[in-house]
């Protein structure tokens, strides 16, 4: 009975306390500083790809802040980590959004680690941009997260038009890994524009995650003598493909995904993939001036080539500059909802990555760069816009 | 009986205090104290197995997959998202509260104690490393399982969860999966399963259905793993296969490790301690500006405790005033459990009086010292 009263007095206090205050995010500015939150992961599984994305973002405030901020405010990067885990994805947002009193929320790479950040700044109303999240289903979180990459049905569109159109294929063999989301996407999409487009696909081979050896699947496809051979797998895999497939005396294009896109790609293939195309965010050889400046920058901070996760990341800050820009800059009536509504209205925003603008679903409509390989370099090939696939 | 649900009645207005003092405090400790209740809930399940029983399981991940998903795909499937209003909608408007919630946590939660029986059967005829491969193996086909699966997802996992679980729910639980371990800790099935842990051979001799007792442990603690998996589903509002790997498993026995292996404080300590440190060092990590430092602090601070204190905070003694009594300097009694392995007597009426019970609902002391 004593222990009863206790714990409804408890109660009763508690319930009173609760009533009486409730945390307050804040403007997300000062007199001179604008707060922005980055979250990726630097630790656990995928550290490189947050390492690469945070050294680009880092790289784009270094830039804004020496040429005098936002609207004369100075950006106050605020970095949080994400473990490589959803449950510490959902806290670095938390700490970002609650302690640091972001204006705006960058991250994740990983979609499965953004899809736990999405609910948090949907429900704060707090403006997150995603720079590589692929997953659909990211920005149907709500209407205050947006993303700046492409997603994979086009690129899967974008890979089939380029072998029809620039490489004149008639057939294709897809040979994908069958454990992995991406591959298996990419390869339906590809599918499915390249029979719309009135090409054959001859064959479709699958392998499982870790293998190492490919020469039933290519023996199989080499039997059906493909024009090309569409291969939407990661870095790790094609350059032995590469190798066996030369090897069993195939001399037909690969082609593939930004999956491969690595600077171990040339030196394990050792030349085999001569000849080969694949798909990228952007080119590091583009000589247009923002590309240029971009690498030369970026080799000078960081001594090493820029790959498209750090050119992602140092896109999404400049994102988030022209949103507070077109939002009318920083004053005391800038408001998140009135950040939303401009990344929204994002218009050809020429960034490193390309122009582009962000649609109705709150994804980038982007062009996608296609690269050739050639006598041990990565050359620029076609760009192919949305508009071109549809 | 009506005790029980008098107490059941308890920890349900306990939690509800909980939750708010939660709702008032910054989102971001509230939201670490509820991760805290999950793990707990983790934590305090697997000690009945690797605790208390002694049986040394790697698939807790794996249960826990199975919870998550079976109560995700009970609220997501009777919900769809509409293009033209942007968000979801529910079918049946019912189920838009909370309350439809609670059938389907306890839908995962008996699919992952099904899971237990079905696995346990076999498997716990083995024993030490044989039966922790075997386990191991059962959490990986769980995941391979769900990767394959693509009505729940494949690979990409499930989103849009409905974000249900709160202090309360998570709170609720955990207070149940404490309170009912406390009772089967001093109950003849408590025995059991510590006579099985010290000696099997010896504990079959005495009459104790070996198998039988495994096999109940084993879906009990998968039954909290189920209902933890359910809630930490609907609480980051997205769960994909990857977040119930091998790791998982590992971390709830770093867990259990370092609060002290058979103990449930021990197991309620360690998760508390493993869910809140990495955040508290989050700081460090800004202050110093040394991106990963975090980890490599959080890891040595695992090492050095397993370095000063190898049976865990601890060992397998429980919290109580008892021992907080012995442990005031000049009242240090001559009989300070000094062999970490054995649960005695005295330490089960440590446990009791954790809650003040009257001691007449002591169970006959039969069962010796070691």
């Amino acid at each position: 009975m004593r222990n009863t009263l206790l714990l409804a007095a408890i109660i009763a206090t508690v319930t009173i306390t609760a009533a009486a205050c409730k945390s307050d995010i804040g403007p997300g500015f000062t007199n001179d500083k604008v707060t922005l939150g980055l979250f990726v992961s630097t630790s656990g599984d995928i550290a490189t790809f947050g390492q690469d994305t945070k050294n680009g973002a880092e790289l784009a405030v270094e830039e804004i802040n020496k040429a005098g901020g936002i609207s004369k405010h100075l950006i106050d990067l605020r970095f949080q980590d994400c473990a490589s885990e959803p449950a510490q994805g959902g806290n670095a947002a938390t700490k970002l959004i609650t302690q640091d009193g972001v204006l705006i929320g960058m991250g994740e790479v990983a979609s499965g680690i953004s899809l736990a950040a999405a609910p948090i700044f949907q429900k704060y109303g707090v403006p997150m941009i995603s720079p590589s999240s692929t997953n659909p289903t990211v920005t149907q979180q709500g209407d205050m997260i947006f993303r700046i990459c492409y997603l994979d049905d086009f690129q899967g569109a974008a890979c089939a038009l380029f072998a029809n159109q620039n490489l004149n294929c008639k057939t294709a063999a897809i040979l994908m890994n069958q454990d992995d989301a991406y591959s298996t996407g990419l390869g339906k999409f590809f599918r499915f524009k390249f029979e719309k487009l009135g090409g054959k696909i001859v064959a479709e081979e699958t392998f499982k995650k870790g293998a190492s050896d490919f020469n039933t699947q290519l023996t199989n496809i080499k039997g059906k003598n493909p024009d090309v051979i569409f291969a939407p797998v990661y870095y790790q895999d094609i350059p032995l493909i590469a190798k066996q497939a030369r090897g069993q005396g195939i001399d037909k294009p690969l082609l593939g995904g930004d999956g491969w896109e690595s600077d171990d790609l040339l030196p394990k293939a050792d030349g085999k993939l001569d000849n080969c195309y694949f798909a990228n965010h952007y080119a590091t050889a583009d000589d247009a001036p923002i590309v240029a400046n971009f690498v030369k920058a970026y080799n000078a901070k960081y001594g090493s080539n820029p790959t498209s996760l750090a050119a992602l990341g140092y896109d999404v800050v400049y994102v988030a500059k022209k949103a507070i820009e077109s939002a009318g800059g920083i004053n005391e009536k800038l408001t998140r909802k009135a950040v939303a509504d401009a990344l929204r209205g994002l218009k050809d925003f020429e960034g490193v990555t390309g122009t582009f603008s962000i649609d109705k679903n709150r994804d980038a409509r982007k062009p996608i760069q296609m690269l050739k390989i050639k006598d041990g370099k990565v050359l620029p090939d076609r760009r192919i816009r949305p508009e071109e696939v549809e | 009986m009506l005790r029980t649900l008098g107490i059941l009645a308890l920890i349900c207005a306990a939690a509800f205090g909980l939750h708010l003092v939660l709702d008032s405090i910054d989102a971001y400790w509230a939201r670490i104290a509820n991760l805290c209740g999950i793990s707990i809930l983790l934590a305090v399940s697997l000690n009945v197995i690797n605790g208390l029983c002694g049986q040394f399981s790697l698939g807790h991940a794996g249960f826990m997959a199975i919870g998550a998903y079976v109560s995700a795909f009970f609220t997501t499937t009777l919900r769809y998202f509409d293009d033209a209003a942007g968000q979801y909608v529910t079918v049946l408007p019912l189920l838009d509260q909370s309350w439809g919630f609670v059938p389907a946590l306890l839908l995962g939660g008996f699919a992952a104690a099904a899971a237990g029986l079905v696995i346990g059967i076999p498997t716990l005829r083995l024993r030490g490393d044989y039966l922790a491969i075997a386990t191991l193996g059962f959490g990986e086909i769980v995941t391979i399982m769900i990767t394959n699966f693509s009505k729940v997802g494949g690979a990409n996992g499930l989103s849009g969860i409905p974000a249900y679980s709160n202090g309360f729910w998570i709170f609720t639980f955990a207070g149940i999966c404490v309170l009912f371990t406390l009772h089967l800790q001093r109950s003849t099935f408590g025995r059991a399963l510590i006579a099985i842990r010290e000696n099997e051979l010896a504990a079959e001799v005495m009459g104790i259905r070996t198998a039988r007792i495994k096999i109940a442990a084993f879906v009990y603690g998968a039954f909290f793993a189920g209902i933890a998996g359910g809630l930490l589903g609907h609480f980051l509002q997205t769960i994909s296969p990857a977040t119930f790997g091998f790791m998982k498993s590992i971390e709830v026995i770093v867990m259990l490790v370092l609060g002290g292996l058979g103990s449930l404080t021990g197991a309620i300590i360690g998760a508390v301690t493993l869910t809140v440190l990495p955040e508290l060092l989050r700081d460090v990590e800004t202050s110093t500006g040394m991106p990963g430092i975090r980890m490599v602090v959080y890891s040595l601070v695992l090492i050095l405790l397993m370095l000063f204190r190898p049976q865990g905070i601890f060992g397998q003694r429980e919290l109580s005033l008892r021992l907080l009594r012995s442990l005031l300097p000049g009242r240090r009694k001559e009989g300070a459990p000094s062999a970490p392995a054995a649960f005695t007597a005295q330490q089960s009426v440590e446990a009791k009086t954790f809650f003040a019970r009257a001691p007449q609902t002591l169970p006959p002391q039969n069962e010796g010292k070691k």
